[in-house]
């Protein structure tokens, strides 16, 4: 049963050869296309970093349309930090241009023995020498590219020096700050020495329907107007978090120690649009435009999100918003994966407060919490994989193997990717989400947003319970995260912003999303059938991992969240089954415990 | 003519959208009369379709396709344009496009801004009542369409960098 199908460029490095091709005829765009490509044509047990690695970037029919918010590409290969499905998405201007270039999804393979880019100029496809880019970050690259290829509109997608130095978080960036961050698809770019991608399309998306089309559209700027997260959103964008995490009692403050930070109002979004943003921008076609350029003494740029404040500050137990935000961008810049690089940076922190690490270990550099040396300095440290960069660079689960038992108990990873900046304890669905779903930890996967809204009726309509929509019991979520994962991998597929579509409660639903390709497509698809092709690449994406070795025992948390109550604040005492949870999950899947 | 606030842009293209969406029923850039420059690097962004400047050295098509409609507005008699792009380069801030053998010029939707519309920062308006503005300093501008756009926005833009570097801030 085939729904849609796009053109597919193949991309073999190792020969500078392109052909055209279809994408796979069982999926609807996106992460589907992708998760199936890697499923059917990659070798089981590879380097991830070797020329064997598949690196996919796919869009989908809707992207470049008039539906807001469809502006992600979709960057999927077997994860260097993980070693399982590795895949994430960037928003931005670069996805819409590909899609009007003609392609659907491009899929690279081999490895080139010489840095290269790749030019897309609508039917002009080339492998172009990429020699005089080394070294260069995102910015530099893409400017570079953008002036000698006398275009300042060329949408570019590139690595940074971590990408090149295979940092294992490294990122693939568009739009100088828009990342497709987590699993380190930027250092198998890099280990393909595939530098860039830059696009200029021309070609139109057209609705086969459009009245019943821009009738959805329409319908659909309008939902998001009027939903109640519109506001702040608009406002704040992700960085409103901070003070709603705060408000619940999961700020990770000085990494996971405790829920209280007690310098909140001098780093949360309030105080970032008081001190540092200049102007709101926007991701395309987008009616939020959440997004922020922030200028600061030490550089500007665009961000940060919630991620990269939050994990610059309440995490390291910094609170100096203006360093934070100048690590963002610096961050940024060389390409690595804000989560991650936040993450390592509050876990190093952690294990010097214990006493594990010393600063004289890492090159006698000061790693008290807070510190601006540490944050200024590591990641570039990381990025350049200089002194004790190269180990960091390899991502805590395997840095802590190096400073010991006692070092690896502290980390916040699940299956190798670092956690996000909330305290999983008290937000249980999403604990469960980090535990289970197929990219490892992670909550932007689907997010199990309902349980924080109390609203019962509307748990009952999307998962069937109504405990679901509580954020402290452990009932109902398994079909809350078998729901969540559902529409994290529609939006995956239709390309859409999942701060819109997941994140915004309930803004969009299969029946919607059924409407819009029913109208871009001209013939009915149905609610049903979307649903069926993400179980289906939900399965596919388990059955990959399974395959790379995946244990059943790798589906939890880390003990320090399990074991250890949440110490202080509003969810104090909150602990967490998390094999329960699991058990329910699996259930819901149809999966067997072992 | 549609005026863009520079301050207030925030580089969404959804005027690009409406604007190709209106005219051909279809979405992609290439068939926008209204482009979005993006400065990415030093935060710049905005709109620019026909400005209906003073100079109007588009005017000196080969074949007198074009002429000045009652709004100000450039309209182009197809059967006259050979598709030389003479107009699209002589544009000094990169405002008409081309595609498919012909330029793209904001016609004003009729009367219907379509980009005006669409605008979800209030950054866009129609003026209807504008004197026209020179821009004879950009009459000497080097390069396509595409970086006379950036070269324009970049220099619109240079004291609003100055007021961030001064301290303004969105909420101040």
């Amino acid at each position: 049963m085939s729904i849609c199908r796009g053109t597919s460029l193949r991309v073999d490095l190792t020969y500078g050869k392109v052909e055209k091709s279809q994408t796979p005829d069982n999926g609807i765009g996106g992460r589907t296309w992708n998760s199936i490509t890697l499923m059917n044509e990659l070798k089981p047990g590879i380097d991830p970093l070797g020329p064997e690695n598949i690196l996919c970037i796919a869009v989908g029919p809707l992207t470049g349309s008039e539906l807001i918010g469809t502006c992600r590409f979709i960057a999927s290969a077997k994860s260097p930090l993980t070693g399982i499905l590795g895949d994430s998405g960037a928003r931005g201007f670069f996805a819409p241009e590909l899609r009007w270039a003609g392609y659907q999804q491009i899929v690279f393979t081999g490895a080139s023995d010489r840095w290269t880019y790749l030019f897309i100029d609508d039917d002009k496809v080339e492998l172009r020498d990429a020699s005089h880019l080394v070294g260069l970050d995102i910015t530099e690259t893409t400017v570079q590219l953008q002036d000698e290829l006398h275009d300042p509109d060329l949408q570019v997608a590139a690595i940074g020096p971590a990408g090149e130095n295979l940092v294992r978080y490294s990122i693939i960036s568009c739009n100088l700050a828009r990342a497709a961050g987590r699993t380190g698809m930027g250092a198998v770019m890099g280990s393909k020495k595939l530098k860039a991608i830059v696009v200029r399309g021309s070609k139109p998306v057209t609705a086969v329907d459009p009245k019943r089309f821009k009738n959805t559209c329409e319908q659909f700027k309008q939902r998001i107007e009027e939903n109640d997260e519109f506001e702040d959103r608009h406002k704040f964008g992700t960085t409103k978090i901070m003070d709603e995490l705060a408000e619940m009692g999961v700020l990770p403050a000085y990494h996971y120690r405790t829920a209280l930070f007690d310098d909140l109002k001098k780093v949360n979004g309030t105080a970032l649009r008081r001190e540092h943003v200049v102007k709101a921008k926007s991701c395309y076609n987008c009616n939020i435009y959440c997004s922020r350029y922030t200028y600061t003494k030490y550089n500007e740029g665009e961000g940060p999100e919630y991620e990269a404040q939050a994990g610059f500050t309440v995490k390291c137990g910094n609170p100096d918003l203006e360093l934070a935000v100048a690590v963002s961008n610096t961050v940024n810049r060389l390409g690595l994966d804000c989560i991650s690089m936040g993450e390592v940076i509050a876990w190093l922190m952690e294990c010097r407060h214990e006493g594990i690490v010393s600063d004289a270990e890492v090159g006698d550099i000061d790693l008290s919490w807070g510190s601006k040396e540490a944050l200024l300095r590591l990641p570039e440290m990381v990025a350049h994989r200089e002194g004790i960069g190269d180990l960091l660079a390899e991502g805590t689960k395997r840095a802590a193997k190096q400073f010991g038992e006692e070092a690896q108990k502290l980390t916040a990873e699940v299956k190798g990717l670092e956690l996000f900046s909330a305290d999983p304890r008290g937000i249980k669905g999403y604990a469960l989400m980090n535990a289970v779903n197929s990219r490892g930890g992670d909550h932007y996967r689907g997010e199990p947003s309902i349980e924080l809204t109390g609203d019962e009726e509307l748990a009952l309509k999307r998962t069937g319970n109504r405990d679901a929509a509580h954020r402290l019991k452990e009932e109902g979520k398994g079909v809350l995260v078998n729901y969540a994962e559902h529409m994290g991998i529609l939006s995956d597929s239709m390309t859409l912003c999942k701060n819109i579509s997941c994140c915004m409660v309930d803004v969009i639903g299969f029946d919607f999303a059924a409407e819009a390709y029913s109208g871009l497509l001209g013939r009915d698809i149905k609610a049903q059938q979307l649903w069926e092709i993400c179980s289906y690449v939900s399965q596919v994406e388990r059955e990959f991992n399974i395959r790379e070795g995946l244990q059943p025992e790798d589906d939890t948390l880390p003990a320090r969240f399990v074991d250890y109550p949440i110490p202080d604040g509003p969810a104090k005492g909150t602990t967490i089954d998390i094999d329960r949870m699991v058990k329910d999950y699996y259930k819901e899947k149809g999966w067997k415990n072992n | 003519m549609i005026h863009c606030e520079l301050r207030i842009c925030v580089g969404c293209r959804m005027c690009e959208v409406a604007c190709s969406s209106f005219h051909f029923g279809s979405v992609t850039r290439a068939m926008s009369r209204i482009r979005v420059a993006k400065l990415e690097s030093v935060g710049l962004e905005m709109a620019i379709a026909c400005l209906s400047c003073l100079e109007k050295p588009c005017l000196e098509c080969p074949t007198t396709a074009l002429s000045v409609g009652d709004k100000g507005e450039i309209i182009l008699d197809e059967d006259l344009c050979t598709s030389c792009q003479i107009c699209v380069d002589a544009c000094p801030v990169g405002a008409i496009g081309f595609y498919d053998h012909l330029p793209l010029y904001c016609d004003l939707c009729d009367g219907a801004t379509s980009c005006v519309t669409a605008c979800p920062s209030g950054a866009l308006s129609y003026i209807e009542d504008h004197r026209d503005s020179s821009l004879v300093s950009f009459l000497q501008t080097d390069g396509n369409p595409n970086q006379k756009r950036a070269n324009y926005v970049s220099v619109q833009g240079e004291p609003i960098r100055e007021e961030w570097k001064d301290g303004l801030r969105v909420d101040s």
